[in-house]
């Protein structure tokens, strides 16, 4: 066990061991603090992994904390007031999050401010919904503020469960992939629109149960501050002084603004006003942080994690490199994708495994791809190339369905044309993109995992909660993910983070990807883009593998025709959205009409010179 | 053309640059004398547009340096390089689409505080390109792609530069567009005097080039002058396209 | 009905004036900023401090004037530092993060406001008399005349500014491209000072006149001024001057007449919620916004 893990450990047990010593007063503030650290570590999880920003959590809270009285103080068990408020503050959330299916950013940030801003002004102004006069008994077991404070410890330990089961299962990393590479992640099988209500659904239920605590707490709620736009602010601020995406940062956080102005008040004789100075340095902060220390507290604690760990050595630094060659798939490579014998330089008899027939794409008005026909040979390289903008792109956006194309797209025999971009990859095609379809926040391994989207075939929130065997199929997936990360050389790496890696690194991180998800056609655009010439020969070399080793069928869409020349079987070559030649790539380097679209007329003219 | 020593304008030395963790120029060397037009050649992704943007400061520079007429621009901010001298026509025009084609050219001569002189340069302008004369109140977003070329250019020439920077300017134009858009380059080095230095993918320009280097990779891998312009285009189409074996 | 539309009108004018600062801080620099409402505030509070208490008997006293002038000042100094030390460090980050800083700032100066003034709502004597105009049935105070006129002024001073002066047709080049208003020699750092010290004296202006017409300011309270005024500018299109100060007068007009027909507090606010999330759903770069601009 590394170092820093035994740290957090000794010092999560003595905070709590030394908290249990505080008197009762300082419990119940303290309660206070779990309240706001869980409804901060639910908007972490929007921020976090969506990328969206909500203004609008103090509301949620108010939603759970009212909606928990409501039901509690009809006579309702505890249990069951705690999960009706957490249903109902999800589906808040949930409904607050529509609009982001349409828009993003910063205008989702304004829709959530306008909901606080409804909400503290027509919601939690209506008697009906606050429950005013009314109260909620606190169950017998609960009744002393040590049991209560242990009950809010549980749930903050819950809260933290919930947040680990996103991360490792699918619907953590689809949100990340929504967030950093939208519509690039439809092909490994993300759904952008339900991965986004699923965020803010599991946002809006942690905050209930934050909310409810709030409510079992108070028992009756005169005051409806804690609930207002100028909490929400404050909630942000925790999040981003704590750093987004540390639930340990965020906890401190919640301590420092919330718990210590309130311990301070509890210490005699002090002449300190901290309940005015601790909100207004909080803001400060706030505006500090972001300019100056975007990563927050978290982040000093992972800087002290990393520093403890290399001091005792637990932590090596690998080369950011894979290792040179492709591996040949040993039992377990088989295992993965059948190995087929060929390897072929002519084209074959055998039946095409895409057919692209009279190919149309057009963007508000412009003709990217006009009647495009080809078609590719199980067991081929095929290259396509031709000049910028010549539709080489646009191409493998119509075969994985990010581009609206016309015409027949047959793949196996199955017509592609009209299906959706997330079942591409089920039936069997993957692909790489010109701008890598990476999150660069995640891990190489989560990367992996990420491509095989298709394959986890559970529904999201069921993975969450681990059950159905959810746990046993991410297991396989995560075997499959190392052994496809052995094959490309890259197992050292496994758990680097994809940005802090080497370009030419993290384009065979992409291809492993794409391989891991189990294709038998796998689309490549420009993969030897921004490597140098050493790196490019050798990704030659790793296609051939692909293909020969792994059984394979490759597009390959390449600027460097050298490279097109030496490992393909045949190639294409477009113009302006117009197939101008096709054969041996040779033949088609040689043709005029080709020499001409690269080189311009100067270029046949020198050429016919040379005769 | 090539025989006479002429004074040099820019020189690029060991320019090294990237984004992030991608470094895409290794030591690039390259320079243009006055009055000449230089072509730097490369397919896709060899690092072209990245050498002009580190050139005019738009891209971090990692190591080299850049002169310019003597003195040393390395570390010059982008907005300066104007009024020493140096006007660019950018990738993809850079066309200011809610402005008219007047105010294109009043930002092009942005530099020049002297308001008679912002009136000749306009004049000049609308005197080698007619057609926008006829359009100068048209929003240039609406040009067709060939007179936003032209606008690119006669923007360019507003500050009276000694060196023009030309990015791709036949990216997107059809075949006699781009014959025209070279003439038009030409002309100007004609007749003003104008030192040129053209990044291009299309080999057109090595017709009207006095010089070129060849970028792949990131890095100079050729380059010629004179009578050898004519070897390195049979040398560039290898490049592009592959060697052939003894044909 | 009709004087509640004039009432409204000249409500969404002061958000106008802070709609449009919002939106030329956008253009320029692709900032939302949420803090534009308690820059105002902060300088009408330093204004209220620092003004003589006009003479007794007298409807208007020049020294109640240079509440506005203090207002308008500290406004854009404000706006001034705030570009250069926290939104010019923010440039190449996720525009979230900029956005989540002006939060900051509004959270930081409201609170500074309640530790300086008090909590108390702060009076404010009109800094441009006491005087009443009534319009078709409407009974105008001062403030808010003056908010009318100093609305349509400022759109005339933009319109002259972007078409007539050499300093807006920078702006312009740099809101267009700011790569290529570089290259052409516009220095766009000083582009982005000017949008956020413009914005910061138009929010001085709208507070000074706002207090007055709403009866005294508080802290916090011009947090909820300007969120009409980002409505506003929402609606119009963030990236559009013309859309701030029609989609300001809509919110302000909306306002008046929905509130004045339904008693239930909050319904007024519900109609304004309501429109700016059916234009962001239905037509997201707003009324006269341009698509894909935001």
């Amino acid at each position: 066990m590394p170092a820093s893990r035994v740290a957090t450990v000794v010092a999560v047990v003595a905070t709590i061991g030394g908290s249990l010593l505080l008197g009762d007063v300082k419990l119940s503030i303290l309660v206070g603090v779990i309240v706001t650290a869980i409804a901060a570590l639910g908007l972490d999880v929007l921020v976090a992994r969506t990328g969206e920003l909500s203004l609008a959590h103090a509301a949620f809270l108010g939603v759970g904390a009212f909606t928990a009285i409501n039901v509690g103080s009809r006579g309702a068990p505890w249990p069951v007031a705690i999960l009706v408020a957490v249903a109902t503050t999800a589906a808040a959330a949930t409904i607050a999050g529509l609009p982001s299916l349409r828009i993003h950013g910063l205008q989702v940030a304004i829709t959530t401010l306008a909901f606080q801003e409804f909400a503290d002004v027509f919601l939690f102004t209506r008697t009906d919904v606050t429950a005013a006069g009314r109260t909620w008994e606190r169950p017998a077991f609960l009744r002393t503020d040590v049991r209560l404070y242990l009950f809010a410890l549980s749930l903050l330990t819950l809260v933290l469960i919930v947040r680990h089961r996103v991360a490792v299962t699918k619907a953590g990393r689809t949100f990340l992939a929504v967030r950093d590479i939208e519509d690039r992640a439809r092909v490994f099988g993300v759904e952008p629109g339900p991965s986004k209500l699923l965020a803010y659904a599991i946002s809006g239920a942690i905050v209930g149960l934050g909310g409810s605590l709030f409510a079992l707490k108070a028992g009756s709620i005169s005051a409806k501050d804690p609930f207002l736009l100028l909490e929400s602010l404050q909630l942000v601020a925790i999040l981003v002084v704590g750093g987004t995406g540390s639930a340990a940062g965020i906890v401190t956080a919640s301590v420092l603004v919330k718990g210590l102005p309130q311990f301070i008040s509890t210490i005699p004789f002090t002449h300190l006003k901290p309940d005015r100075i601790v909100p207004i340095t909080s803001a400060g902060l706030l505006v500090v942080a972001v300019v100056a220390a975007p990563e927050g507290i978290g982040g000093v604690y992972r800087a002290a994690g990393r520093l403890l760990d290399r001091l005792t050595g637990a932590r090596r630094r690998e080369r950011p490199e894979p290792r040179p060659h492709v591996v040949e798939a040993g039992a377990d490579g088989a295992t993965m994708l059948p190995h087929v014998e060929r390897p072929l330089s002519l084209r074959m008899p055998v039946p095409a495994l895409l057919e692209a027939h009279d190919v149309r794409v057009e963007y508000g008005g412009v003709t990217a791809l006009d009647g495009v026909s080809l078609e590719v040979r199980r067991g081929e390289i095929v290259g396509l190339i031709g000049a910028n903008g010549a539709g080489k792109s646009t191409f493998f956006n119509a075969v994985s369905g990010l581009a609206p194309a016309s015409g027949s797209i047959r793949f196996r025999g199955v017509e592609l044309v009209g299906r959706r971009a997330s079942i591409r990859s089920a039936l069997g095609t993957s692909r790489t993109f010109q701008d890598l379809g990476l999150v660069r926040a995640e891990s190489v391994q989560e990367n992996v995992l990420l491509a095989q989207t298709w394959l986890a075939r559970y529904a999201a929130p069921v993975g969450i909660l681990g059950l159905g065997g959810t746990v046993r199929t991410e297991r396989e997936l995560r075997k499959r993910g190392a052994i496809a990360l052995e094959v490309f050389g890259l197992d050292h790496l496994a758990r680097e983070r994809v940005g802090a890696l080497p370009y030419g690194t993290m384009r065979i991180v992409e291809i492993a990807a794409a391989v891991a998800a189990g294709p038998d056609l796998l689309l490549l655009d420009e993969a030897t883009a921004g490597l140098g010439p050493e790196e490019s020969h050798e990704l030659g070399d790793r296609f051939l593998a692909i293909r020969d080793e792994l059984g394979l069928t490759l597009v390959i869409v390449e600027h460097h025709v050298p490279l097109v020349a030496r490992v393909c079987d045949y190639a294409y070559c477009l113009e302006s959205g117009v197939l101008i030649a096709e054969g041996k790539p040779l033949d088609v380097t040689a043709d005029p009409r080709v020499v001409e679209s690269f080189l311009g007329r100067a270029g046949t003219a020198s050429s016919g010179a040379d005769r | 053309m090539s025989g006479a020593p002429l004074e040099t304008l820019l020189a690029v030395e060991h320019l090294c640059s990237g984004y992030g963790s991608l470094q895409v120029l290794f030591n690039v060397d390259l320079d243009v004398r006055a009055g000449e037009v230089v072509a730097l050649m490369g397919s896709n992704g060899a690092g072209k547009t990245t050498t002009l943007r580190a050139i005019t400061g738009q891209l971090r520079k990692t190591a080299g340096t850049v002169r310019f007429a003597g003195v040393d621009v390395t570390r010059e901010r982008t907005e300066a390089l104007v009024a020493r001298g140096i006007s660019v026509v950018p990738e993809g025009r850079g066309m200011l689409r809610d402005l008219t084609v007047a105010e294109n050219l009043e930002v092009g001569g942005y530099a020049m505080r002297d308001r008679r002189a912002l009136i000749e340069a306009t004049d000049r302008a609308y005197t080698s390109f007619p057609i926008l004369g006829e359009r100068r109140d048209q929003k240039a977003g609406r040009l067709s792609g060939g007179q936003q070329q032209m606008l690119a250019v006669a923007r360019a020439l507003m500050s009276n530069p000694q060196l023009l920077l030309v990015d791709e300017a036949s990216l997107g134009l059809s075949p006699v567009m781009t014959e025209t858009v070279f003439a038009l380059i030409a002309d100007v080095r004609r007749t003003s005097g104008t030192a040129v230095l053209l990044v291009e993918q299309n080999a057109g320009a090595l017709d009207l080039a006095d010089r070129a280097f060849v970028l792949e990779k990131g890095q100079v891998v050729d380059r010629a002058a004179g009578a050898e312009m004519r070897a390195m285009q049979r040398r560039l189409r290898d490049a592009y396209l592959g060697r052939r074996e003894a044909e | 009905m009709l004087a509640r539309i004039i009432t409204g009108l000249s409500a969404g004018a002061a958000y106008a004036l802070v709609a449009v600062g919002v939106v030329l801080i956008f253009k320029c620099t692709r900032v939302l900023s949420i803090a534009q409402g308690e820059i105002g505030a902060f300088g009408f509070f330093i204004g209220l401090r620092w003004a003589a208490r006009g003479i007794p008997g007298l409807g208007w006293h020049p020294a109640r004037f240079t509440t506005l002038v203090i207002a308008v000042v500290v406004g854009a100094v404000l706006g001034g530092l705030i570009e250069r030390i926290v939104i010019r460090p923010l440039v190449d980050r996720p525009p979230l993060d900029a956005l989540i800083a002006t939060l900051g700032i509004a959270l930081f100066l409201a609170l500074l406001e309640k530790e300086l003034f008090g909590t108390a709502t702060q009076f404010a004597p009109s800094p441009v008399g006491e005087w009443k105009v009534t319009v078709l049935g409407a009974t105008l105070i001062a403030p808010r005349i003056v908010a009318l006129a100093a609305a349509a002024a400022v759109a005339l001073a933009v319109f002259l500014f972007f078409s007539r002066t050499r300093f807006g047709l920078a702006v312009r080049a740099t809101t267009g491209d700011s790569t290529v208003a570089q290259l052409m020699g516009v220095r766009v750092n000083r582009v982005y000072r000017f949008a956020w010290v413009t914005a910061g004296a138009l929010a001085g202006l709208a507070a000074a006149l706002l207090g007055p017409a709403f009866g005294g300011l508080t802290p916090f309270a011009m947090t909820s001024f300007s969120l009409r005024a980002l409505a506003g500018a929402v609606i119009g299109g963030l990236d559009s001057i013309w859309g701030a100060i029609v989609g300001s007068l809509l919110v302000g007009v909306l306002e008046a007449v929905v509130g004045g027909q339904f008693t239930t507090p909050g319904t007024a606010e519900l109609a304004v919620l309501l429109l700016v999330i059916g234009t962001l759903v239905a037509r997201p770069q707003g009324l006269l916004g341009t698509e894909g601009a935001t």
